[in-house]
């Protein structure tokens, strides 16, 4: 009879580990970059490369904020327009239009996809106390898809899961809370 | 193992060994207390009684000896069992077990191919030996890796295999046949664990317990009376005739039987030392080193027109821009062939394939194979495995006759399926030739009729009436049989071949048989390609599928009511598609006179493509758009076109399909509206 009641004693206590992991965890280094004047970040770890905006091949019969794709260096790969994902409003592409070309979770282990960004400005060192848990915006507005919220020099930077932004084609609630 | 069994185990294997009767006896008694397996169980009341019967017997002693050596396998066996899926090396070395993997499946074959010789020559003493190595190395790299059901069983058969190679015991068909059940047993597991290192949910495991019972039955010498040699190699040599032809054999089919089998060994033996200069590498690496090679062959030819550079005439330059471009075309051609495997690996299967469903049928059938060499694509040859298998069960099933039925139309008894693979220019064709009865027109139609396939009167050709028997639901077997006969297949296997962009025929002749030819590309890596233009686009078509483009004179295009657009092309009148259209890009013209048209044909069915412009032919390497856009409709792939951007390559049957459910869509709002 012992036994069971010794589970759910390390149970609790994998949760409360979980939890604090997860804390641990989002600390860490941050790609920022912008669209219009909002200010992102996500982590260092899941991007590739950054490389600037050149012709993308349109693919038919796709959602409007994938743009098509490009070539990787041989690889093909599908490109996302985050203002588009977002549901902001589309933009001009300029010199500082940038392709970060991240690495996501997909169902047979990782994939690149490149996001279309307005521009990069820098890497953020972060620790675990920059980072506050998302804020709760009320019943409406879904919080998955963001890690939290990271306040950098006066300014808040919102950081996104992106293996999330880039796996879930309904993301109309994050796109209002843009707005 | 059990500890205290273990010990007991010793105990008694030491007084039999001092000859203590008493003491045996009594190990054995308190080693049954200590025992859970009613099987073991029953072992160990077995030797106790053997014990206390007699016992100056020396072939008795030998037996209780033997029997607990089983009872110790047994018992660690049993351990195995207790914990089949935790093995702890599939967590710790996923590699190591990767590995084993591929090991055992190697020798798989060896055993496979090997049994199948020893079925016509069972003591051929090199095959015995090969055959018992790989079970041999099968178990210690199973014990090593803790996979105890794979190590008990093939402990078990090693030991069968050992009392063959010894002379002790004469491999007959039955068996051969465990032997083949076994090594599909531990094909089975291996296949489960493949899947486990892949993180994929662990099936249960398949209880291979009965059959290492029967497995272990043999070894007693219960159950299946193997036939012991009386050192009279004749009576081997007459014993295997007998198996080998079944009926009545002639001394001269024994000698080319003998001959075949020979030469089959030989052939073996060779390819297996051209493994070893092989090594193996890693598929996902191989495919990245094609892509850097593309990308090479791009930045080459980027290089090399560059108007700066051509427009240089420098002699040395030109010169040593010529040399760069040959190694490139070197580098590509080897790495492509890289991927390139030959088709033997295939084949091999097919003969167990024919052994087993000929014996089922209840008909005789050997197989011939040509060009096994013939070197396709990986991708290819997996593919290619199941549509394969499925032609060659369909002509044992309807094509060879039985027996006596082709004794009495003057064949031989045993019918021949053949196997042939060549190289013709730049496809590979395979040829499934049976010569059996053939494919009886008469049948085909009016079951066609029947099935509402074709219209009553409908006139054809022979070969369509062929092709007919690739329609869904389609069989003409008069009754199903559990190998074939239900009409699901050749649909799929035509489907399959198509999906290989390949090609399926059927040649055949009453009372001689059947031929399949297929004819497919060497590799799916590369397509050649008809680049074109629609909008600012760049699209490609595989060439394959591409009869003649030309630019339409005024009125060739017309609106029939109700089909939509339909152009002439050489007196046939063919449904256009507006490729624009079709995929939401804005085309550059609209009126058909300025625009160029491609007949297209897909599945059988022609049709015409308005683009805006040709742009060129190339060789292009087909790439996954991803996995997100892997489903796009009427998309293919992808391809990096000589500039470095990428092009889209179509899928025309989509394409295809996708206008005719636009027209049904067109017609029934039609019909509203009136």
């Amino acid at each position: 009879m012992a036994t069971p009641s010794v589970n759910t004693a390390s149970a609790g206590a994998a949760v409360i580990a979980a939890a604090a992991r997860t804390k641990e965890e989002r600390a860490g280094k941050y790609l920022a970059f912008h669209l219009g004047p909002e200010e992102f970040g996500i982590q260092v770890l899941k991007v590739r490369e950054i490389m600037g905006i050149q012709e993308i091949t349109a693919v038919p019969h796709t959602p409007l904020h994938t743009k098509g794709v490009i070539n990787l260096r041989g690889k093909v790969i599908p490109v996302v327009d985050l203002r588009l994902k977002f549901s902001m409003e589309e933009a001009e592409y300029t010199q500082r239009t940038c392709i970060i070309v991240t690495e996501v979770g997909g169902e047979n282990g990782t994939m690149l996809i490149g996001a279309v960004v307005d521009g990069v400005s820098e890497v953020l060192n972060l620790s675990a106390a920059d980072i506050e848990d998302t804020p709760d915006f009320g019943g409406e507005v879904a919080t998955s898809g963001l890690l939290g919220m990271a306040k950098v020099k006066g300014k808040v930077k919102i950081l996104l899961d992106i293996d999330h932004v880039m796996t879930h084609q309904d993301l109309k609630e994050l796109g209002q809370l843009l707005h | 193992m059990d500890i205290q069994a273990e010990a007991l185990l010793d105990q008694a294997a030491t007084q039999l060994m001092m000859g203590e009767q008493a003491d045996t006896v009594a190990a054995l008694a308190a080693l049954g207390e200590v025992m859970q397996s009613p099987e073991a169980l029953e072992l160990a009341a077995e030797l106790r009684g053997l014990v206390e019967s007699g016992w100056d017997d020396a072939e008795k002693q030998g037996r209780v000896q033997r029997g607990l050596d089983r009872l110790r396998t047994m018992l660690s066996a049993v351990d195995g069992q207790a914990v089949p899926a935790q093995s702890s090396a599939l967590n710790q070395d996923p590699e190591l077990v990767g590995d084993f993997v591929l090991e055992a499946r190697e020798h798989l074959q060896t055993v496979e191919s090997g049994l199948l010789v020893l079925e016509k020559e069972p003591s051929n003493p090199d095959v015995l030996n090969a055959v018992f190595r790989s079970f041999h190395t099968i178990k210690g790299l199973a014990g090593f890796l803790e996979f105890g059901a794979i190590q008990a069983l093939a402990h078990e058969v090693e030991t069968i295999l050992d009392l063959a190679r010894t002379g002790q015991l004469l491999m007959t068909p039955r068996l051969i046949d465990l032997t083949l059940e076994s090594s599909d047993y531990v094909g089975q597991e291996v296949h489960r664990i493949e899947a486990q290192l892949r993180g994929e949910a662990a099936s249960a495991p398949t209880d291979g317990t009965a059959l290492l019972k029967r497995v272990r039955g043999v070894i007693a010498g219960e159950e299946m009376a193997a036939s012991p040699i009386e050192s009279k190699p004749v009576a081997v040599a007459e014993a295997a005739a007998v198996e080998a032809t079944v009926v009545e054999a002639t001394k001269s089919e024994v000698a080319v039987a003998a001959v075949e089998v020979g030469s089959t060994v030989k052939a073996k033996t060779r390819v297996a030392a051209a493994d070893t200069q092989a090594i193996r590498v890693d598929t996902a690496k191989l495919d990245y080193l094609l892509d850097m090679v593309g990308e090479m062959v791009i930045a080459e030819s980027m290089v090399r027109l560059d108007p700066e550079l051509a427009g240089n005439k420098n002699p040395k330059l030109q010169r040593n821009l010529n040399q760069l471009r040959r190694v490139t075309e070197e580098v590509q051609k080897v790495a492509m062939a890289t991927r390139l495997i030959p088709v033997g690996t295939l084949f091999q299967r097919v003969n167990r394939l024919v052994r087993d469903t000929s014996r089922k049928a209840g008909k005789m059938a050997e197989v011939e194979l040509v060009g096994e060499d013939t070197q396709l694509d990986k991708t290819i040859i997996e593919e290619l495995s199941d549509p394969i298998m499925h032609m060659v069960r369909n002509s044992i099933d309807h094509g060879i006759e039985r027996p006596e039925e082709r004794r009495e139309s003057g064949k031989p008894e045993s019918g021949t399926i053949q196997l042939k693979a060549y190289r013709q220019a730049d496809h590979i064709q395979i040829e499934i030739a049976d010569d059996g009865r053939g494919l009886n027109q008469a049948k085909i139609l009016s079951k066609a009729r029947e099935r509402g396939v074709i219209a009553e009167n409908a006139q054809l050709a022979e070969s369509e009436i062929f092709q007919l028997i690739f329609e869904p639901g389609f069989s003409t077997a008069d009754k199903v049989t559990d190998i074939s006969g239900r009409g699901v297949g050749m649909d799929v296997v035509k489907k399959q071949i198509q999906k290989l962009r390949g090609k399926i025929d059927i040649h055949s002749t009453p009372g001689k048989g059947t031929t399949f030819y297929l004819k497919l590309p060497m590799t799916l890596a590369i397509v050649e390609g008809l680049v074109v233009g629609v909008g600012r686009e760049r699209l490609i078509l595989p060439i394959f599928s591409v009869h003649e483009m030309f630019r339409p004179a005024e009125g060739q295009v017309s609106t029939v009511q109700g089909r939509g657009e339909m152009v002439m092309v050489r007196n046939q009148l063919l449904p256009l598609i507006r490729l624009h259209r079709s995929l939401g890009l804005r085309a550059r013209n609209e009126i058909p006179e300025e625009t160029l048209l491609i007949v297209a044909e897909t599945e059988g069915r022609r049709f015409v493509l308005m683009v805006d412009e040709f742009i060129g032919k190339q060789e292009v390497v087909i790439k996954s758009l991803g996995e997100s856009l892997r489903n796009t409709r009427g998309i293919a792939g992808g391809a990096i076109l000589g500039d470095g951007r990428v092009g889209l390559i179509l899928d025309l049957a989509a394409i295809y399909s996708e206008r005719n459910a636009k027209a049904v869509v067109l017609r029934e709002s039609v019909l509203v509206a009136c």
